[in-house]
């Protein structure tokens, strides 16, 4: 097959061809949105491969049938759309596809293609609208190499049919002579042309934005990021190194492969028995943050420790829950990108003090936080009693049914002691006491005393539960918290933190430091472990994901200012830097010269190369300077004659020009007769020709012909 | 090519920037779908249909580039057919040369434009400094003088989106003959001899004029041997010169026009060639003009062009046959 391809194929197929890809990208360019829906999804890729295999039985037949189902779809959609239950965009895009399909399947005539070409373009452009993901940018550039083949491939098929016989049109369109592979990498180099225009214009193209009809956002209600933990699992906890918060710290942290730092989602506070939940008292909290606490504030005085955080969360997995570094958030951020689907985005505070976004987009969410992360010295918080507000009554609820060795346990470990120093013991006991591990423990009747006295051996969330319950037992105000730890370094250069980096931990009230931080999981199996080349290729799809989603999808006014700005810079500097006797020019010229005489030579080599293939070919003869003189005196007389009225192509004969230039210019006969023998004497002859000579016989010529 | 045509004129310098650029109907959907595809854009703001936008604008200027490079540097010329009769198709060939060094011309369509004749040719591919023909079918619905006046070269690679054309001034006259009709079962009304005729004068005949003696450096197959064997010497022979059978077609068409008119040319025009065709000298005589009596192919084509041109004269004076001549009389 790979042979008969090289060989080439026939025109007809090509084109067909070369229309479902192009047909196929733009589908899979909305497909990657995942909101087409699953009959589509199945319906458009079966017709586009079994059309060409059935499209003689079916092609013409059961019209109605199409016309009935098409019209059908069409008053759904439309009642759906009028109905505000679907969005008029992917109402469109559905119906786009629905014709597509009906297309491929009745596909015959001239119109039928350049229909299905058209439709193609449609579904492109409808990709754009539904996704912006980083699939769409490679659907978009198979598509604009498809598409160039098949619009190429199809003007030349109707060309021929147009000007030709149907037996020549159909001897050239089953022929394998056209569609060549030469002719369709120079088709696939032109698309190629066409995306660096494409990058050019999409840069240069002012970016106003008139703000009118818009698609509206797709926002989903708030779910949480998960307001639950079950204890009593099975399995093994896996790795996944999906990207799920890219970060971009200032300042930032020392150079190092992770990045040591909690990211925190929500707490959960009420025990169920099996594990704990989210409080549901709902969003009581307001839509601001609280101020800083009077013990932190005053350690943030004395040396300022500001953390700003730029944060891309990933679509699908922040479900509406706004992640923060570990510290006190003081001020957030949302940024608001210039997309069709951009929309407000509006803080809500939980009760406890979880923070979350709406509307919940199905797009990735752009935010900056401003944590204060100083923590006040251990000795500021001791004695300070243990009378707690009455928002934290949650946070001293013990479970009904504690184990009396848990109580044993926290009396020991507690006892006599300021809570600070109670919590900083039990976190202490716990990292030295027990392992760590990946397994889960099952069903268990009590999972805490399981952990502590059975196995001495679990995961994150079972080190944390037990320190809430040991802390809680105590009367310490404690409250088990999800997130993530973590974070690894991007070649693109954020910070990732991936699925896998999931983690929990505990936060303990501290009166006047609010609730504060402590992590009794061993170091070792705090965040994610996966290393693999799995992991490795996640995080590179991401870094270009990013990339794309920075240099193409925000592309806006500012970026676009900034970007001709840096080449108006980048271009002067270089001027200024080859011209001026500044420190460094002298450096930045040998190196421009260097390019230069670099480029110069590959040009160089590259022409003799050419030149050397060029003599490799069989020569039929060499000339010497006359017989290449009278050569070129003839090309130029006879394109002069052919101005002058006397059809000549390059096979008609001297002589044969000069009886054509009797019967059509006798006034310039003489001048032609004199200049053909001069160089068939000169070509043939062994006569000279100097170039004298054949200027002025062309002088004469052209004289005569006026 | 058609001697009797007037030769071309020679084609007036074209500037090299005059073209001409129209859309296609695919190419106005294109345009139309950009437009608005561009507005959606800027009204969103969505980059990806920015990024789209950007594709289709580049394809229109990628488009209007290698349209230009496919006409630059394209000569054409017209080759005309020998003859050409009312009702039967001939072939117009169109001579295309590229005379870039490097790059080729796609998808050529070279077309009359003006004039009297239409006629189109695709060239797909022309390589870099080649040259080729295609050719039209042409048949011609009245006879007499055609006009062409341009020949357009225009080219809608590579994408069909736009034609981009460029006018080249071509002018050229072809002289369409009558309808070939079956000759009328009409003979001459005055009977010459069958077959050709002595004349009395020494030539190149059949038939022996006279005997002499034998010059060096004469063909020996002009030895009379019989002779010169009784005499000892070598004798040459004088043959006889001959004349051909003489006919004169005569046409009256003053009182001839419309079909009429056109039935009587055709059946003169049939006349005089079946009488050449026969071996016989052959002359023509209408009103106000004739053709002096001759044969071959020249002749037959300056008497078909005669009638060719032929055009009603009620006030001509009457034809003057040939004398000597057997008349074959054409009458309307």
């Amino acid at each position: 097959m790979i042979a008969r391809a090289l060989r080439g194929t026939t025109l007809m197929t090509a084109q067909r061809w070369a229309g479902s890809l192009a047909l196929g990208a733009a589908f899979a360019a909305c497909a990657v949105s995942g909101e087409l829906g699953s009959a589509l999804l199945f319906l458009f890729p079966a017709a586009l491969v079994a059309a060409p295999l059935l499209q003689r039985r079916i092609a013409g037949r059961y019209q109605w049938a199409w016309t009935g189902l098409l019209g059908l779809a069409m008053i759904v959609q439309g009642a759906q759309v009028v109905a505000g239950r679907l969005d008029i965009v992917l109402a469109a895009t559905q119906f786009a596809v629905l014709l597509a399909v009906h297309r491929l399947w009745h596909r015959s005539s001239r119109r039928d293609e350049w229909f299905l070409l058209l439709l193609s373009l449609l579904l492109i452009c409808a990709g754009a609208a539904l996704s912006a993901e980083l699939l769409f940018g490679l659907c978009f550039l198979l598509y604009s190499v498809a598409a160039t083949w098949a619009l190429a491939l199809t003007w030349l098929r109707f060309e021929i049919e147009a000007a030709r016989s149907p037996e020549q049109a159909a001897a050239l369109l089953q022929g394998r002579r056209l569609v060549t592979p030469a002719v369709l990498f120079a088709l696939a180099a032109l698309a190629l042309v066409g995306l660096l225009g494409s990058a050019a214009i999409f840069v240069a193209f002012p970016r106003v934005t008139l703000g009118g009809l818009r698609r509206a956002s797709s926002a989903i209600p708030i779910a949480g990021l998960g307001d639950q933990i079950d204890l009593s699992r099975h399995g093994v906890i896996a790795d996944d190194p999906r990207v799920v918060l890219r970060v971009r710290l200032d300042p930032p942290p020392a150079p190092a492969a992770e990045l040591p730092m909690r990211w925190r989602a929500r707490a959960l506070e009420v025990w169920t028995g099996r594990g704990w939940r989210a409080r549901p008292e709902g969003w009581g909290g307001g839509t601001w943050l609280p101020p800083l606490p009077r013990l932190r504030l005053a350690a943030a005085r004395r040396h300022a420790a500001p953390l700003v955080a730029d944060i891309e969360a990933v679509s699908g997995f922040s479900d509406g829950v706004v992640l923060t570094p570990e510290g006190w958030p003081t001020g957030i951020t949302f940024q608001r990108p210039l997309a069709a689907r951009a929309s407000a985005t509006r803080l809500l505070r939980a009760a406890n003090g979880d923070l979350f976004y709406t509307p919940v987009d199905v797009g990735d969410l752009h935010y900056v936080v401003r944590t204060e992360r100083a923590l006040p010295e251990p000795d500021e918080l001791r004695g300070r009693g243990t009378r707690y507000p009455p928002e934290v009554a949650a946070s001293l609820e013990v479970p009904a049914d504690v184990d009396p060795r848990v109580r044993s346990l926290s009396q020991r470990l507690t006892e006599g002691k300021d809570p600070v120093d109670a919590a900083a013991a039990v976190e202490r006991w716990l990292i030295q006491s027990l392992a760590y591990t990946r397994e889960l423990p099952g069903e268990q009747k009590d999972p805490i005393a399981h952990f502590l006295f059975e196995s001495r051996r679990g995961h994150c969330e079972l080190f944390s539960s037990a320190m809430v319950v040991l802390l809680r037992v105590a009367s310490i105000p404690a409250r088990n918290v999800t997130g993530y730890y973590g974070g690894v370094r991007s070649s693109a250069g954020y910070w990732a933190v991936r699925a896998g980096d999931a983690h929990s931990w505990v936060e303990v009230y501290l009166p006047g430091a609010g609730f504060v931080p402590f992590d009794p999981t061993p170091p070792s199996g705090r965040g994610g472990v996966d290393r693999g080349v799995w992991s490795a290729v996640v995080l590179a799809w991401d870094g270009l994901a990013q990339r794309w989603r920075a240099l193409v999808v925000d592309y806006d006014l500012v970026s676009q200012q900034r970007t001709l700005q840096q080449i108006g810079r980048t271009l002067g500097e270089a001027g200024r830097r080859l011209t001026a006797a500044r420190p460094g020019a002298p450096e930045f010229r040998a190196a421009a010269a260097r390019a230069g005489a670099g480029a110069l030579s590959i040009a160089l080599l590259v022409v003799l190369l050419r030149r050397a293939r060029r003599r490799a070919r069989p020569k039929v003869a060499r000339l010497d300077p006359d017989q290449r003189r009278a050569q070129a005196l003839w090309r130029r007389a006879r394109d002069r004659l052919e101005r002058g009225g006397v059809s000549l192509t390059a096979a008609v004969s001297p002589r044969e020009a000069i009886r054509r230039t009797v019967q059509r210019r006798p006034d310039a006969a003489p001048a032609v007769e004199q200049l053909a023998f001069a160089v068939l004497a000169a070509r043939w002859g062994g006569e000279r020709l100097p170039a004298a000579r054949a200027r002025a016989l062309l002088r004469e010529l052209r004289r005569d012909l006026h | 090519m058609n001697p009797a045509a007037p030769a071309a004129l020679p084609a007036r310098a074209v500037p090299a920037w005059r073209r001409r650029l129209t859309f296609t109907r695919l190419g106005r959907w294109y345009v139309a779908l950009t437009i608005g595809i561009g507005l959606a854009a800027i009204n969103t703001g969505n980059n990806l249909l920015f990024l789209v936008l950007g594709l289709l604008l580049s394809s229109i200027v990628v488009s209007g580039l290698l349209s230009e490079t496919s006409l630059r540097g394209v000569r054409v010329t017209r080759r005309l057919p020998a003859s050409a009769s009312v009702g039967a198709p001939a072939l117009v060939g169109l001579v295309a040369r590229n005379g870039k060094a490097r790059s080729p011309s796609v998808g050529l369509e070279l077309r009359e434009k003006g004039g009297d004749v239409a006629g189109h040719g695709l060239v797909l591919l022309l390589g870099a400094g080649q040259t080729e023909e295609v050719s039209y079918r042409f048949t011609a619905e009245r006879r007499g003088l055609h006009r062409f006046e341009q020949l357009e070269v225009a080219t809608r690679a590579p994408f069909g989106l736009f034609e981009k054309s460029r006018p080249l001034p071509l002018p050229a006259e072809l002289v369409v003959f009558p309808r070939r009709v079956a000759a009328p079962a009409q003979q001459p009304r005055q009977l010459a001899r069958e077959g050709e005729r002595a004349t009395g004068r020494a030539g190149h005949g059949l038939e022996v004029h006279a005997l002499r003696d034998h010059r060096s450096g004469e063909d020996a197959r002009s030895i009379h041997w019989r002779s010169s064997a009784r005499a000892g010497k070598l004798i040459g022979i004088d043959r006889e010169q001959e004349r051909r059978r003489q006919v004169c077609v005569v046409l009256d068409q003053r009182r001839a026009s419309g079909p009429l008119l056109e039935a009587a040319v055709e059946q003169a025009a049939a006349l005089f060639e079946r009488e050449l065709d026969a071996g016989a000298d052959v002359s023509l005589a209408v009103c106000g003009d004739r053709l002096a009596p001759g044969s071959g192919e020249r002749h037959r084509l300056a008497g078909l062009t005669l009638l060719a041109l032929l055009e009603g004269a009620a006030d001509a004076p009457a034809p003057v046959p040939d004398s000597g001549a057997s008349v074959l009389e054409v009458i309307p």
